[in-house]
């Protein structure tokens, strides 16, 4: 079974050992985080984080409460959000607040340069609800639960991002 | 084909991929996944909690149930408080031998009609009171005529009686009654059928060391008035010493006619014994203490168990609350954080 090779759904697989799970949906996890910061190389670190973080709490991971893939959703969201944290204390320490290092953003390969555009104009919020339901295809309720809101909050959250990037792209081809 | 599903199909089928490096990395790390760690180790806080709020539940019935079946019957406290049965036991001192020199006192079940036996062949004071109740006024004043009926025919007397039936529904009477110590236990009987027993308490001292002690000292004067008297006949005596003699033998005389009157009514005051009788028509006492159920116990239990419940809810609360609170403002305020940050692009 290759890393590539990935299940859809584990819910029913209570015995299902770690390394499945990663392999499984290290791409889902990787193309959520790469939404999330815009930056395919910290995306990578982050999501290499995000599994030796899993690994430590796979005894913990509860099939009956959410999938494997909602799980690890979760945990690399509090891995961005803890190097958010730590790169706006940094930013702060070294005085350089609202001006967030101008990496180039690069999602993948195949988006329209107008689409990449208009997708790193979006706030990192509006892209990984983007990127939970668009690209992952998660429903309603596991986006709400790695986002840690409703579900209806997820369906308002993810209309205006849709309509604010559908605004920006025609900006963009104007 | 509308712009935003042509949007949606573009970012789907640009999905990012992991590289070939990240895969690599992420193997590395799964290869050390350790096996799979004890039940109990697994066993996280939520699960715990799941399963150990209703296995304490489960074990708290359980154990109101066999402690409350396992017990024997007990009287319902609360029930019957005050009243002259309960005050009867709870004032009564232990009883000594009906034999014995000291105060014997016993409250007597107030079922019974049977009263203490007296100690054939020994001189006692016994002391009965019985508290009975009856249904009306008319049931005292015929309740009270029998009483005095009964002492009498049992060869006793009435020492004192007193009636009060102040409204048409509520009287008292209150009978001292002196009746034959040999008979005692016959009026007693025939007295407690006159009602409802509320109460009964007896009291037997025994008179017989003081009677002793009266007789051997009316021998000593007995004999001493003889060599007195002796002495008075001798015909060598002065007037002086003569008149000394009549003094101290009219003092003996009047000892020894002291210590007669006192075995005297020593011996009388054993004769008869003292039934103090008190007849109220007031319910004092509807029923007798009821045993308590099983399953009375069981509740009784289950309500204890729940008053410490709350007792360590009501200690536990104000620190459960500021706890809550703080942990809700630490997760409003981390989810400020979290929406600031993510509201960068």
């Amino acid at each position: 079974m290759t890393l590539s090779a990935r299940g859809t759904q584990t819910r029913s697989l209570s015995s299902q050992t770690f390394a499945a799970a990663a392999e499984a949906h290290l791409d889902d996890v990787y193309g959520y985080l790469v939404y999330l910061t815009k930056n395919p190389l910290l995306a990578e670190d982050l999501a290499a984080e995000t599994f030796e973080k899993a690994l430590r709490l796979w005894r913990r991971f509860d099939p009956s409460r959410a999938s494997a893939r909602t799980w690890l959703c979760q945990i690399a969201r509090t891995t961005a959000l803890d190097w958010f944290r730590s790169e706006d204390r940094r930013r702060r320490r070294e005085e350089r607040a609202a001006a967030p290092e101008a990496a180039d953003a690069a999602f993948a390969e195949g988006l329209s340069a107008e689409l990449e555009a208009a997708l790193a104009s979006l706030s990192a919020a509006e892209r990984e609800v983007i990127a939970l339901r668009v690209l992952l295809e998660l429903d309603g309720e596991e986006a709400a639960r790695v986002l840690g809101i409703s579900p209806t909050a997820v369906s308002t959250r993810l209309s205006r991002a849709l309509k604010k990037l559908e605004e920006r792209m025609g900006h963009v081809a104007v | 084909m509308s712009p935003s599903e042509a949007l949606l199909k573009e970012l789907r089928a640009a999905k990012p991929a992991a590289g070939e490096g990240l895969r690599e990395r992420v193997r590395e790390i799964a290869a050390q996944e350790p096996a799979r760690e004890p039940f109990l180790r697994r066993f996280g806080l939520r699960r715990f909690v799941l399963v150990a709020a209703p296995v304490t539940a489960v074990v708290a019935i359980a154990t109101a149930g066999v402690i409350g079946l396992s017990q024997e019957g007990t009287p319902v406290p609360g029930r019957g408080e005050g009243s002259a049965p309960q005050a009867a036991r709870e004032s009564a001192p232990a009883q000594d031998s009906a034999g014995g020199g000291a105060d014997a006192m016993e409250a007597a079940p107030p079922s019974g009609g049977a009263a203490l036996p007296p100690t054939q062949g020994r001189l006692q004071r016994y002391d009965a009171q019985l508290t009975l109740r009856v249904d009306d006024v008319e049931e005292l004043s015929a309740a009270t005529q029998r009483a005095m009926r009964i002492a009498r025919s049992l060869g006793g007397v009435v020492a004192s009686v007193s009636y009060d039936s102040g409204t048409s529904e509520i009287g008292s009477a209150q009978l001292t009654l002196r009746v034959p110590i040999a008979r005692v236990q016959q009026a007693v009987v025939q007295l407690s059928g006159l009602g409802t027993i509320l109460g009964q308490r007896y009291g037997i001292e025994d008179l017989q060391p003081a009677a002793d002690d009266l007789a051997r000292q009316i021998e000593e004067t007995q004999v001493r008035v003889a060599e007195l008297q002796t002495q008075l006949r001798q015909t060598n005596l002065t007037d002086t010493e003569r008149a000394v003699l009549r003094s101290r033998l009219a003092e003996a005389r009047r000892q020894l006619a002291d210590l007669r009157s006192a075995l005297e009514g020593t011996r009388a005051e054993a004769r008869l014994a003292t039934i103090q009788l008190s007849l109220t028509t007031e319910a004092i006492l509807e029923s007798p203490p009821a045993e308590k159920g099983a399953l009375d116990r069981v509740v009784d239990i289950l309500r204890w168990e729940g008053l410490a419940l709350l007792y360590a809810l009501v200690v536990a609360g104000p620190f459960l609350v500021v706890g809550l609170a703080v942990w809700l403002a630490l997760r409003a305020r981390r989810r400020r954080e979290e929406a600031r940050l993510l509201a960068q692009p």
